[in-house]
């Protein structure tokens, strides 16, 4: 088999297809051979570290104690037990995890049991609070609130400004995080006119000082203080909204469902909210979390979004 | 029906052949334009227009269709309905049966396209394709089994050359797997919608059993077929050793069967699986070799030929990228490496170095060899074929390139912790890391396209100045 240096004329294997189409018999590379070799044997060790070969209901677990993991395991009494087993994924998932909750959990402890204002005054939790919050917010928040809490009209409130639909306070934030908030505002189509429609969205255009019609504001200030429509009921009398049950302040320039602010004409500006009236909302769904986050997370959710995100103070 | 048995008395049938090389041409040029154009996608999510047909997520599978099977299936059909009959010195046994696999797999195709942009998928990779269609495919393949074994049957010399070992291996894995992976339960008669009649990991196991051996059988043993006639024929040489074919053929369809799980590693499939995806990938490295190995060295002796013969350089930079993306494979294959390579873009550079780099090139290079033969011509344009692999390699080193650095980057920036045991970064911020290189990723794609098309020109002019007379 082997391939000496001198020049040997190697011969073909004597059979001659489509005119020219032969073979010759070298023999196998070395390097190629020992190559193959090599990987066998490599093999053969992976085989004595991991479990490798099935044998009817079970399977060889690698040379014993070769390959060990020892690892801590929390039963569901609570009780903690310390196995070491033959090298397998979960395990090693274990450990790694164990590792990590360890390294978090001083913080977290501190997070659960201080109160938001002392959390808020200790400089050093603070950066952890910023460092876990970062990628709390970006991977379950941010795909409806958008990258830093920026939101998005027509879709999710923006959290960096001054305005919280239902309370910029901790205590708020948090119970919106852990129970969801359902906003929605009923359709005025059935209830009223098309003139109706637009006096009334007349008057909130001239709520928040944007260019409307005064004749017709001042009709539609009646409808808005009317029973027949009844807006005052949940946006209140002065039109300022109320963190109980979600109403938006319709004083203020901020507009998360009609884009009064993208819409370029006066006439835009009335579609938008006159859309709004007459079709009503039902999108307002921020959902419940206290079944996906632990409630030290939430907490120091809440604490990451009125700090370092968010006005509301 | 003169026309006919005139056809029929000719030695070799070279009709489908023709028919077979003009759709790989073409769903060539389909298969990677959707393909940059969902790479830009990926760049610029906008492009999908907020229409649901053209969202990456049904594109894809369009891609991957038309480039493996549409481009890839038909240049195999080509390549091997010539090889066998003229290694065989054998007419295809039967006209009818060659017309039926022509037309049967370019509805599939078509169907299988279709299917994925109205929205109907198994939801499995490279088998995205409902029931009907796989039943379709089914059919298609076994007239393809028949008709090649009988006109292996027919041949006139007693030994059966190398590159149709290959062929025959690839036939019969492929319908394994497609049996096996597409066993469903439809829905009802008259639904598109199909259940899978394995559950769970062992689903899973079925799945990349068969996705993995796509790549082992399809892709690789089919492709060394077409390598093994072409290259010594383009180079005039004799095949380097006929000991080392025998040994890493049997040695490849032994080991390439146990390697699918590895696709599944830290998931939850047993652990013993995983090891022995492992080293059975391992193993595989020398015999995948073996094919490198013995194309190159069919060139010793007429190593001249690299600088002067343009298809000889699409063959041996063919054979090059095969043996890099072999070594990789086995390389990511390893537990520890594949949990930082999992999931990242790493994954698609190494799939695109074997596709654009292995099984594009070496179809580009048998094309340049066969086709004028097919139409008793010559090739239209050499400094055509020079352009077209410069445009290619550089295509391929572009795409690779950008995927090798966003992949590991990934696989880094998802691992990271900071020193209070958190998540260094957010999802997101990999994805946005990763925005310059889909771009420098669409490039190469561009590239790679770009010489696809001047390919078809090129074989546009050449077809038109030959004659479908056999001489």
């Amino acid at each position: 088999m082997s391939q000496d240096n001198k020049k040997v004329t190697v011969e073909t294997t004597g059979h001659v297809w489509d005119d020219d189409l032969q073979e010759l018999n070298n023999p196998l590379p070395r390097w190629w051979i020992w190559g193959f070799y090599i990987t066998f044997t490599f093999a053969l060790v992976y085989w004595l570290f991991y479990p490798a070969w099935p044998i009817g209901h079970t399977y060889t677990k690698g040379v014993s104690g070769l390959n060990n993991v020892t690892y801590v395991a929390t039963k569901v009494d609570g009780t903690q037990e310390t196995k070491t087993t033959h090298w397998n994924m979960r395990s090693k998932l274990m450990v790694e995890m164990n590792e990590l909750k360890a390294e978090q959990k001083p913080f977290f402890d501190k997070v659960a049991s201080k109160s938001f204002e002392d959390v808020s005054k200790d400089p050093e939790l603070m950066q952890f609070v910023n460092s876990a919050g970062k990628t709390l917010f970006s991977d379950n928040c941010a795909p409806c609130h958008q990258a830093g809490g920026q939101g998005k009209i027509k879709f999710a409130p923006n959290l960096t400004d001054d305005h919280w639909q239902y309370g910029g306070t901790y205590e708020n934030i948090e119970t919106t995080i852990i129970a969801g908030r359902n906003g929605m505002m009923p359709a005025f189509k059935a209830i009223l006119s098309d003139a109706e429609l637009t006096q009334v969205s007349q008057y909130v255009l001239s709520l928040s000082g944007e260019p409307h019609n005064a004749a017709a504001a001042k009709l539609g200030d009646a409808i808005f203080h009317g029973d027949k429509a009844g807006c005052y009921a949940c946006h209140g009398a002065d039109a300022k909204g109320n963190i109980a049950m979600g109403s938006a302040n319709l004083t203020d320039k901020i507009w998360l469902w009609p884009d009064v602010i993208g819409a370029k004409t006066p006439e835009a500006k009335l579609t938008e909210v006159k859309t709004l009236i007459y079709g009503g909302m039902n999108k307002g769904v921020m959902p419940v979390w206290s079944t996906r986050l632990k409630p030290e997370q939430i907490k120091l959710l809440t604490v990451y979004v009125h700090d370092s995100l968010g006005g509301g103070k | 029906m003169t026309t006919t048995s005139v056809t029929n008395t000719e030695q070799y049938n070279y009709d489908v052949i023709r028919k077979f090389a003009i759709m790989t041409l073409v769903w060539g040029v389909v298969g990677m334009l959707v393909g940059v154009y969902i790479a830009s996608e990926l760049a610029f999510p906008v492009l999908n227009f907020d229409i649901p047909y053209i969202t990456f997520g049904r594109l894809r599978p369009v891609h991957t269709g038309a480039v493996i099977f549409g481009f890839g299936g038909s240049a195999l059909f080509a390549t091997s309905y010539y090889i066998v009959q003229r290694t065989c010195q054998a007419r295809l046994f039967s006209s009818g049966l060659a017309s039926f696999t022509f037309w049967g797999w370019q509805s599939i195709i078509v169907l299988a396209a279709l299917g994925d942009v109205m929205g109907y998928t198994q939801g499995r990779e490279y088998a995205e394709m409902e029931w009907p269609i796989d039943l379709l495919i089914e059919v298609v393949w076994v007239a393809y089994l028949v008709l090649f074994v009988g006109t292996l049957m027919k041949r006139k010399q007693p030994h059966i050359y190398v590159a149709n070992w290959f062929f025959v291996a690839f036939i019969l894995a492929t319908a394994l797997l497609h049996t096996f992976n597409n066993l469903a339960v439809p829905v009802s008669l008259f639904s598109m919608k199909s259940y899978s009649l394995f559950a769970g990991a062992q689903d899973a196991m079925t799945q990349w059993w068969y996705g993995h051996n796509a790549v082992g059988f399809f892709l690789t043993a089919a492709f060394l077929g077409m390598m093994y006639y072409f290259v010594p024929k383009q180079a005039g040489r004799p095949v380097y050793s006929y000991r080392l074919s025998v040994l890493h053929f049997w040695a490849i369809i032994f080991l390439y069967m146990w390697a699918g799980a590895h696709h599944l590693h830290w998931t939850a499939i047993p652990d013993w699986t995983s090891t022995l995806a492992a080293t059975f990938s391992i193993m595989l490295l020398l015999p995948s070799w073996g094919g490198m190995v013995n194309g190159i060295l069919t060139l010793s002796g007429a190593w001249d030929k690299m600088r002067t013969d343009p298809v000889i350089r699409f063959l041996i930079v063919a054979l090059s990228f095969y043996g890099m993306s072999t070594f990789e494979g086995p390389v990511m294959s390893l537990k520890d490496v594949n949990a930082l390579s999992h999931y990242t873009d790493w994954t698609i550079g190494h799939v695109h170095s074997g596709a654009l780099g292995w099984v594009a090139m070496v179809t580009f290079g048998s094309f340049y060899h066969m086709v004028p033969k097919l139409w008793n011509t010559k090739m239209f344009s050499n400094r055509l074929i020079n352009i077209h692999f410069w445009l290619a390699t550089i295509g391929i080193l572009l795409y690779i390139t950008a995927m090798w650095i966003s992949g590991i980057m990934q696989g880094l920036m998802w691992r990271a912790f900071d020193d209070f045991g958190n998540l260094q970064y957010a999802f997101i911020e990999s994805v946005a890391a990763a925005h310059n290189l889909y771009i420098m990723r669409a490039i190469g794609g561009l590239f790679f396209l770009s010489g696809m098309v001047l390919m078809c020109y090129n074989m546009y002019k050449t077809i038109k100045s030959g004659t479908t007379e056999q001489a």
